[in-house]
């Protein structure tokens, strides 16, 4: 069944910095919003709704809790990151969209993004979703072959590949069991966690983009994959923290409740 | 167990999965029914402030503002005095059709794929959704309940509950001057430009 969107717009944008590492993919929607997560490992928890029945009881939204101990000094970086978007981020990214057309910015992403196949695949092998790392390689050679090397998310069309969930390094450890630790506003990259950081690490390394980086001996053309991928997805950060900010009551809280909350629901996948 | 029981409830069970499988088509339905409306309205629209007009209205209609602003603050709200309740739902439906309003692209039309909806309580039901929009795909459930028709009172995406979102924030603001902390953050937000 298909039609167009309703209430949706506000809210959509107001998360999507937060998740943008897995905005191409996610879970064939199974209709779960009740997600309470908490693990006795974890010091990041989350609890959204209640699972048994319809209430109006105040107390069914429980608030988020964080482990924050750096509140301080991570705000002092949001406003940072906030600055930093505002001021330098933002006239490049309008650059980039004047320059390049709407469909052709749409195919450069999906390249991008299905370049990130070796993320996505060993990251489903170490948590041993076998299964899940073969759809993934279906997904990636549909896209290469009939896509024209990802250009074209040809994968849509395939409901069993359409929509498989985003896998990356912190949601590997999580699997292992390490809880996310302290939660941290990382200069530029914004909300993440310290598990989640050291996440990033592993996710840098096994994009090919950055793989060039790797090379012995300095060849200045390895650096224009990494930062075009950081170009390419200026455009969509910076209009969603945008709409993040401004209708938020505090911005802060209000991006570190989503980042968790939508972790939680990553790792439930 | 008599026989007489035992045929009741092998009644009774089928009976329940049909009438939850009519609770949730007739929330699909409805929110079916608000999606069209606001895209209608929002095709009509010569100017931002005009479709704000337009949307205010067809938004209170389909969303329980009340249910979510108490759901919002949480807590606290107990502690609010009647002219004060009124007040911050009357704030937080702004600030949330206010916001909506302006994040609407003319042009953009989002592709919403339904699931099959949920009913996980009597008079609840989630219709979990796939969105695509600007070219990415998300999972977007609305939760809607039944009070005098069926209402939406919470979107879910990517697993970011927009009234959590919200009770994480102004619970901070209640925590730190009561009631009329939280209102003036309220005021503070939807009077930014």
């Amino acid at each position: 069944m298909k039609t167009t969107p309703p209430i949706l717009a506000l809210f959509l944008l107001a998360v999507l910095p937060l998740f943008s590492s897995c905005t191409s993919t996610h879970k064939k929607a199974d209709v779960t919003v009740n997600t309470v997560i908490k693990s006795s490992r974890k010091n990041v928890s989350a609890k959204v709704a209640p699972t048994t029945s319809k209430t109006d009881d105040l107390d069914e939204y429980a608030v988020t809790k964080v482990s924050d101990p750096l509140e301080g000094l991570n705000r002092a970086t949001f406003k940072l990151n906030d600055g930093m978007y505002t001021y330098i981020f933002r006239p490049i990214s309008k650059g980039y969209e004047f320059i390049l057309p709407k469909a052709l910015r749409r195919g450069v992403d999906n390249a991008f993004e299905n370049v990130k196949y070796p993320v996505r695949v060993v990251n489903c092998v170490l948590q041993g979703k076998m299964k899940r790392a073969g759809l993934e390689t279906e997904k990636f050679a549909v896209n290469t072959v009939a896509g024209v090397g990802g250009l074209f998310r040809v994968s849509d069309k395939i409901a069993s590949i359409a929509d498989l969930p985003a896998e990356d390094t912190g949601l590997t450890f999580a699997k292992w069991g390490i809880g996310h630790g302290a939660y941290v506003v990382i200069p530029f990259l914004g909300p993440s966690s310290l598990r989640d950081g050291v996440g990033l690490i592993g996710d840098y390394a096994l994009n090919p983009v950055n793989w060039g980086v790797f090379w012995k001996g300095k060849h200045d053309w390895t650096k224009i994959p990494p930062s075009a991928n950081t170009l390419r997805v200026l455009p969509s950060q910076l209009a969603a923290y945008d709409a993040a900010a401004k209708d938020s009551v505090d911005p802060y809280l209000s991006v570190r409740s989503a980042y968790v909350q939508n972790r939680a629901a990553a790792e439930k996948k | 167990m008599t026989v007489r029981q035992l045929l009741s409830l092998l009644f009774l069970v089928p009976c329940l999965c049909l009438s939850a499988a009519d609770t949730a088509a007739d929330a699909q339905q409805r929110l079916h029914g608000a999606v069209d409306e606001v895209l209608k309205a929002a095709e009509g629209a010569k100017s931002r402030p005009a479709l704000h007009d337009k949307l205010r209205p067809i938004l209170e209609k389909h969303i329980a503002f009340g249910a979510m602003t108490r759901r919002a603050i949480g807590p606290g709200w107990r502690q609010f005095t009647p002219e004060q309740q009124s007040k911050a739902t009357q704030l937080f439906t702004t600030l949330i059709i206010r916001s909506y309003s302006n994040k609407f692209t003319l042009g953009e039309h989002p592709e919403v794929l339904y699931q099959k909806a949920a009913t996980p309580a009597p008079g609840r039901v989630d219709v979990a959704t796939t969105t695509v929009y600007q070219g990415s795909r998300y999972a977007v459930t609305y939760r809607m309940e039944q009070e005098e028709g069926w209402h939406i009172t919470d979107v879910v995406i990517e697993g970011v509950s927009m009234i959590a979102n919200y009770r994480s924030q102004l619970d901070a603001a209640f925590k730190k001057g009561g009631a009329a902390t939280v209102l003036s953050s309220l005021s503070d937000s939807t009077s930014r430009p």
